[in-house]
């Protein structure tokens, strides 16, 4: 009896391990596959040009993402912000305006942008997700308005312009500039959700939103934080995007909206209440890279990248959610 | 026996007090909603007055015509968040219903392309379209996981496999149905309008005047009720997303119908298809998603996009003006819900 007992305990212990754990269990799988189907995978080489390609801009964009899904909410103008960044410093430099004046433009760009997320959401109570749809919308027009239907704008070689260039290509310690970047954002955008007052009212609104009013928290003030945080963060991105392709091209941004929310939320997987974590966000924007990276290296074609990646990413979910059901 | 009067009588007192403020509630609502359509009603009246033949029977049969795909698009959705609720971080949501239009629509074209009859062509192209509903459904009943996430993997699929079938190239098609589709008409009626006009037929009957469509109301407002009342909520949520892969699969041929092609990209119509189900609640009135509500933000925003091309505003505009409506339309909505003291 008791033996049995102790026998169901275990297998509900390890249904539980696997679901909590499914995730990183998935990552091991899927590097050490595809360490064996191609040789290059696992070398100095390409593992470093996952990182500064396929994973920076990504990450920046996610941490955006994960503070405002910790708060309850969600961005949907994340690409928005992303372009705006763009657009603006581009054209200051092409205006002729040095580096820094460029790049304290692009960021005051996304700061408006989150600022308007922010103000909808907090003074006209409208819901994060129709909010940010909304300011998606005008988005999307302010920029087929400004470059006369979505044409790109290229930096022509110059002092400004090459000095812009520089963000993407030089490298301190051996480490490149956008890495720096993004380490300095990780450990910043951590401390701050997991180890700050801020972070814990955050993570407060984002549980028990009427609980959080009633302790007092300052629900407005901190949600329109969370919003012009997420907005910077993603302006940074359309920055390195800009500074790295030395153009800005319309409507760009979009494609790390799904990417990111997706990063998320396999994040989530990682913690019992499902919460999400600057760590878990990370590891699910290392797992999307690395599965593009390796199915590009095992020679499938971009198409099948993207079918690859969908049917990844349902597994992952479905074994995470569904081992967690049946451990309850 | 006094003390029982006395409660009674705090009891009737409550009650008045709660009639008085269901009331207040009631007239506040109706004026947002009145404001609202007021609003739409304004913008129509300008087009009629400033757009040269905005009103011919032409245009508006045009208009109708173009809003078919979008319509039959929004319905699926709008099914899916009346049954799985309109929380919209956790509630029903399909996030993959344009992109499974893609790919149902490069399997239509495909096939007839390569020789197969209209029939087992339209035929595969919903059983595609269901597949991929049936996907989504086994995600959120069967697995569990969220709607938006399980949604966003299946879009990547759909959209992925809409690639790898056509290369992302434009497939050109052209069968007897197509041919009906694009030339055929009824009672000066074309045959994409009749199909819009046959679906929102169907659609409002079949949600807004069964005991089905009730129970599915009751199954995204309040799972636990139904589930107490005895209707099997799993059955009714994994419904609303088959149906939202078999609207796909219909809009998909329509598409077909009017560019006499597959073409890549269908996967832009999605936040079109989202705002016109949430802009449509603003139509019910305990701002709820109905059938139609959506049909006429549907009919809307087709009118505002004809509107415009009508006074010769360039399109790049229009976006913009769909994102301000949304939020000028919620923003009117919260405020009415906020004086309510609801919160």
């Amino acid at each position: 009896m008791s033996v049995s007992a102790n026998d169901n305990t275990a297998k509900v212990s390890l249904r539980g391990f696997l679901a909590k754990y499914s995730v990183l269990i998935a990552f091991a799988a899927i590097v050490i596959f595809f360490s064996v189907a191609s040789p290059t995978f696992l070398t100095p080489a390409n593992l470093f040009n996952v990182l500064v390609n396929n994973v920076v801009m990504l990450a920046i964009v996610a941490l955006g993402l994960t503070i405002v899904i910790s708060s309850g909410g969600i961005d949907l103008s994340v690409g928005v912000s992303v372009d705006m960044a763009s657009m603006v410093v581009v054209m200051l430099l092409a205006a002729g305006y040095s580096g820094v004046v460029g790049v304290a433009g692009g960021l005051g760009a996304a700061l408006i942008v989150g600022i308007l997320n922010a103000i909808l959401i907090t003074r006209l109570n409208i819901s994060p997700f129709l909010a940010t749809l909304g300011v998606l919308f005008i988005g999307q027009s302010t920029q087929q308005l400004a470059t006369s239907g979505g044409q790109p704008i290229y930096l022509t070689s110059g002092y400004a312009a090459d000095q812009f260039n520089a963000i993407a290509r030089t490298a301190l310690f051996g480490i490149p500039t956008p890495v720096i970047v993004l380490i300095v954002l990780v450990v910043a955008v951590h401390v701050l959700l997991h180890r700050s007052v801020f972070g814990r009212y955050v993570q407060a609104m984002g549980a028990q939103p009427g609980v959080a009013w009633y302790s007092g928290i300052r629900v407005q003030r901190e949600l329109s934080m969370v919003h012009v945080l997420c907005a910077l963060l993603a302006g940074v991105t359309g920055i390195l995007l800009s500074a790295t392709v030395k153009s800005y091209v319309p409507l760009s941004g979009n494609a790390f909206l799904l990417d990111a929310i997706g990063a998320t939320f396999i994040g989530t997987t990682l913690s019992r209440e499902r919460k999400p974590s600057v760590i878990g966000t990370l590891l699910g924007v290392l797992l999307l890279a690395i599965v593009k990276n390796g199915l590009l290296l095992v020679g499938w074609n971009f198409y099948w990248q993207q079918v690859g990646i969908g049917v990844l990413v349902f597994l992952v979910l479905a074994a995470s959610f569904g081992l967690r059901r049946a451990a309850h | 026996m006094s003390a029982s009067v006395l409660h009674t009588e705090v009891g009737v007192s409550d009650e008045k007090q709660a009639v008085a403020k269901s009331a207040g509630r009631r007239f506040g609502a109706l004026v947002v909603r009145l404001g609202a359509i007021a609003a739409f009603a304004a913008i129509m009246a300008y087009f009629v007055i400033f757009a040269p033949g905005f009103t011919s029977t032409f245009n508006l049969i045009n208009v109708v015509e173009q809003s078919a795909i979008l319509g039959v698009l929004a319905y699926g959705m709008t099914a899916v968040i009346i049954g799985g609720g309109s929380d919209v971080t956790e509630g029903g949501i399909d996030l993959s219903i344009a992109a499974n239009m893609g790919l149902c629509a490069a399997v239509y074209a495909t096939l007839l392309s390569m020789g197969y009859g209209d029939f087992l062509s339209v035929l595969a192209a919903i059983a595609v379209g269901m597949a991929v509903g049936a996907l989504n459904a086994l995600a959120v009943v069967g697995f569990g996981i969220l709607p938006l996430l399980a949604t966003l993997a299946v879009l990547n699929v759909a959209a992925g496999m809409e690639l790898t079938l056509t290369q992302n190239t434009v497939v050109g098609a052209s069968s007897p149905l197509l041919g009906v589709l694009v030339s055929g008409s009824f009672l000066g009626i074309s045959a994409l309008a009749w199909a819009l006009i046959v679906f929102s037929a169907i659609m409002i009957v079949v949600v807004h005047g069964t005991s089905f469509g009730l129970r599915l109301y009751a199954v995204g407002g309040h799972p636990e009720a139904a589930r107490a009342a005895g209707i099997s909520v799993p059955f009714y949520v994994s419904f609303t997303y088959v149906l939202s892969g078999f609207c796909a699969a219909v809009a998909s041929i329509l598409t077909v119908s009017r560019l006499s092609a597959s073409t890549p990209g269908s996967g832009e119509l999605l936040l079109s298809v989202l705002a016109a189900a949430l802009l449509g609640t603003v139509f019910s009135r305990r701002f709820v998603p109905t059938m139609g509500g959506t049909l006429l933000s549907v009919l809307f925003i087709g009118l505002l996009a004809n509107g415009f091309q009508l006074l010769n505003v360039s399109s790049y505009w229009v976006n913009g003006v769909q994102g301000a409506l949304i939020l000028l339309v919620v923003a009117i909505t919260s405020f009415a819900r906020g004086s309510e003291g609801s919160r």
